[in-house]
């Protein structure tokens, strides 16, 4: 994003803040340094004129107009920022929000639950002694995921020993699941000891562990068994990419999706994929909103979004039929009907389109003309 | 999911001319998903504008109270020129008048400590903006999440929860403990009712409260007033009107009505059935001066008025609100397959699409170009590779799961879905 708007009127903010803080420090050491000079030379002088030239000289100084110039200058970069921001960022995302209380309660839960999902467990206990609900997750739920969060951790430090023992443990419903999770591991374990130079103890553990695999991952143990000729400097090989840690994130995130399907749980926590969308769509909302001020108040009414949003793909889970013409989704009463030409509308689009079925229309995707009635209805 | 690049460029027209008669929908919504992350971080307003309104605070502060020392100065030297103290006297209150400059000059260095540590701070989350790419984005959304959390914990004054987590995950610079510090205070001084903390704060920001037509301290005022009345002693009716002269008077020409309203409790006394007045002497009058200077506080360092929680989480369920969600047995990915997610998005609109996403009903695997879909005789759907398989099984047969009808694979049709 274009943030050098914003960087510059904050280093023009800085810059005249530093400014003006040495013009007062300047200010403030002349004038001790003249009334100094008054004290030095008041002996010998009559002190009523030292001290009226020192008053003098004090309104020649004029250190309030000094000082009060240099802010001005300050001022006017402390407006610029903000202004800046406006520009660059939304300045008010509460815009698209439908006036409703959400249910503290529940959303305490989801919170809790989050925490010790992702294995904060004394981010949790505080969370819920501080809101003074003790009992507000099962520990049922915390204690499934503390094995996981183990495994993890034992990962992140490069240990591979609980995966291992969990793997090997359930490894019927892993193949059944057709995850190749087992064998990233075993080929994370076989780089690591490869690594240490002991090409002899990698071949055996290859051995014992790849051969189940010939079949479905020939090319990839092929790969692993060819890096150990670099195994003194894989680095500067054709198999630097063993090297890579997202072999590790990409293992420790099939190992989190293997773990949470056999608990029966979702693969990623539910408050991270809601916020992770709300992310996604909120931009559009806005511009919605602003390019649309007047649909402000069906808005907080709507039952169905105004505006369509692009989810990305790992947020959309169901079959969703869109019609391109109308971009409404299909339903039992607007069904997707196949074209003669195999492209697909929804049905109140083509009686649109057909004038209720009384003539025929072009399609808007290729040129065959279409006979409504030789269209047909298709179930997903 | 595209249908082949030719018929494409065919394709925009068509769809723009019939779009404009159906829905109206003038938003182009960007595409590519770096488009999409790019505007995300436009939502990240509060981030950069909290620190900034903090700091300029502090700047303010602290050159008013410079100003205020070096015009107590200059006046100091006046008065003396003008009057005629013995030379002793008079190199006493020079010699004073050093040492005060002395003094503000350990300040100014002080302050501008200060000052710069809070220009950091600005600077730390600007840099953290600009530090997102694709390679950390995981890493950036998960503090993100984070950074939200910590903004509903402190909003709810779950001080000890809001540190450990931004502890924990070394977020520090990015949160708004120190600043919520200031607004606890005041919170808990009003629960306890007592409104001196609120005026102090109200002094400290009169102008900026000016400026939004606040009527936070008029509120504050009534209270006071109403805690006289409450008294009902011989002579606290006397200090009740006293007060209100003082305090009240000057909101009169903006706001006679509520004025009006409140002074008539004098007639009424704290225990009056008359359901206007009777509301006014109830203990919840201090929870809405509660949540009144909630708002205010917000309002002041450029918050959104709602947790940034509820915002996303909102904005995320309406997204993800679909009927299927709410079905038997749908995914367990779908956060809405939850009791806690469902009972939120209750009261949410249902979202709306702009692409198709089809999901084989066999295989349950994306029907996308890799993988076109293909239709039976019957119109049911399936995927191409699960088709394949079957017929590969059944020596060119296909047999429909849903309706049992057997066809021939031959007998299949494309289907192109846009």
């Amino acid at each position: 994003m274009e943030l050098k708007n914003v960087k510059d009127a904050f280093d023009r903010v800085a810059k005249k803040q530093k400014l003006c803080y040495s013009k007062t420090q300047e200010v403030v050491d002349r004038l001790s340094q003249e009334i100094n000079k008054a004290l030095d030379t008041i002996h010998e002088d009559n002190h009523e004129s030292v001290v009226a030239d020192l008053k003098k000289t004090f309104e020649e100084i004029s250190p309030i107009n000094q000082l009060e110039a240099s802010q001005k200058e300050v001022n006017g970069a402390l407006t610029k920022y903000p202004k800046a921001l406006d520009k660059t960022l939304n300045p008010d995302i509460s815009t698209a929000y439908r006036n409703i209380e959400f249910d503290r309660h529940t959303v305490h839960q989801i919170i809790a639950q989050f925490f010790y999902r992702q294995g904060m467990y004394e981010i949790g206990d505080s969370f819920v002694s501080e809101i003074g609900e003790p009992e507000l997750v099962e520990s049922s739920v915390t204690k499934a995921f503390m094995e996981m969060n183990m495994i993890l951790e034992a990962m992140g430090k490069r240990d591979l020993g609980p995966a291992l023992k969990w793997v090997a443990s359930n490894s019927e419903k892993i193949k059944e699941a057709k995850s190749d999770l087992e064998l990233k591991l075993h080929s994370l374990h076989f780089l690591e000891i490869a690594k240490d130079k002991n090409s002899k103890e990698a071949i055996n553990y290859a051995r014992k562990h790849f051969a189940a695999y010939s079949d479905s991952c020939l090319p990839e143990i092929q790969k692993l068994m060819c890096s150990l000729l670099w195994n003194r400097n894989l680095v500067k090989s054709p198999y630097s990419d063993f090297l890579s840690p997202v072999l590790w994130t990409n293992a420790a995130k099939e190992l989190t999706r293997q773990y949470c399907k056999l608990l029966g749980e979702s693969s990623e926590s539910p408050l991270s994929v809601t916020v992770a969308a709300g992310s996604q769509v909120l931009p559009t909302f806005l511009k919605y909103l602003t390019v649309m001020p007047e649909k402000r108040q069906e808005w907080q009414t709507m039952k169905q979004l105004l505006v369509p949003v692009e989810l990305s793909e790992e947020y959309r889970f169901y079959s969703v039929f869109v019609c391109p013409v109308s971009k409404e989704h299909s339903s039992e009463d607007n069904p997707p009907m196949r074209l003669g030409c195999g492209h697909v509308l929804c049905k109140q689009s083509i009686n649109r389109m057909s004038r209720n079925g009384s003539r025929s229309f072009k399609c808007p995707y290729c040129p065959t003309d279409i006979d409504a009635s030789q269209c047909k209805q298709l179930y997903f | 999911m595209e249908i082949d690049s030719a018929t494409n460029g065919n394709s925009d027209a068509v769809m723009t001319e019939s779009t404009a008669t159906i829905t109206p929908s003038p938003v182009v919504v960007p595409s590519s998903r770096s488009n999409q992350f790019t505007e995300s971080l436009k939502l990240e307003h509060q981030l950069l504008r909290v620190p900034f309104e903090h700091y300029k605070k502090t700047i303010r502060t602290n050159h008013r109270s410079f100003e205020k020392e070096v015009s107590t100065i200059v006046n100091g030297v006046g008065e003396l020129a003008d009057s005629d103290w013995s030379k002793d006297v008079t190199v006493s209150r020079l010699t004073s008048l050093v040492t005060r400059l002395q003094g503000l000059k350990r300040k100014l260095e002080e302050g501008s400590n200060v000052e710069n540590l809070q220009a950091q701070r600005c600077r730390a989350r600007i840099d953290h903006l600009d530090s997102v790419d694709v390679e950390n984005i995981t890493e950036w959304n998960n503090t993100k999440l984070k950074r939200i959390l910590v903004d509903y914990m402190l909003r709810m004054s779950y001080f000890e929860t809001a540190t450990k987590l931004s502890e924990s995950s070394n977020i520090l610079d990015l949160v708004d403990i120190d600043i919520f510090r200031e607004a606890k205070k005041v919170i808990d001084a009003l629960k306890n009712r007592e409104v001196a903390s609120a005026l102090a704060w109200c002094a400290d920001n009169k102008t900026r409260l000016k400026k939004s037509k606040s009527k936070f301290e008029f509120q504050l005022r009534l209270q006071e007033f109403i805690e006289l009345v409450r008294v009902d002693t011989a002579d606290s009716y006397q200090k009740a009107i006293q007060y209100a002269r003082k305090h009240l008077a000057s909101w009169g020409a903006t706001h006679m009505n509520e004025l009006q309203h409140v002074l008539a409790t004098l007639a009424f006394k704290s225990t009056t059935e008359c359901l206007k007045y009777k509301v006014l002497f109830e203990p919840q009058q201090w929870n809405i001066l509660v949540d009144q200077f909630k708002q205010e506080f917000c309002k002041l360092y450029g918050m959104t008025m709602e947790p940034l929680l509820n915002i996303y989480l909102q904005a995320g369920l309406s997204a993800l609100k679909t009927p299927y969600g709410f079905e038997e047995g749908c995914t367990k990915e779908d956060p809405l397959s939850q009791e806690n997610f469902r009972k939120l998005a209750l009261p949410l609109p249902f979202s709306k699409q702009h692409h198709s996403k089809l999901v084989c009903y066999i295989s349950k695997e994306l029907m996308d170009t890799e993988n076109p879909p293909q239709v039976l005789p019957n119109g049911y759907v399936y995927s191409t590779k699960a088709l394949k398989e079957m017929a590969e099984k059944n020596g060119g047969t296909i047999t429909c799961p849903r309706t049992g009808l057997v066809c021939n694979y031959t007998e299949l049709v494309k289907a192109y879905i846009s």
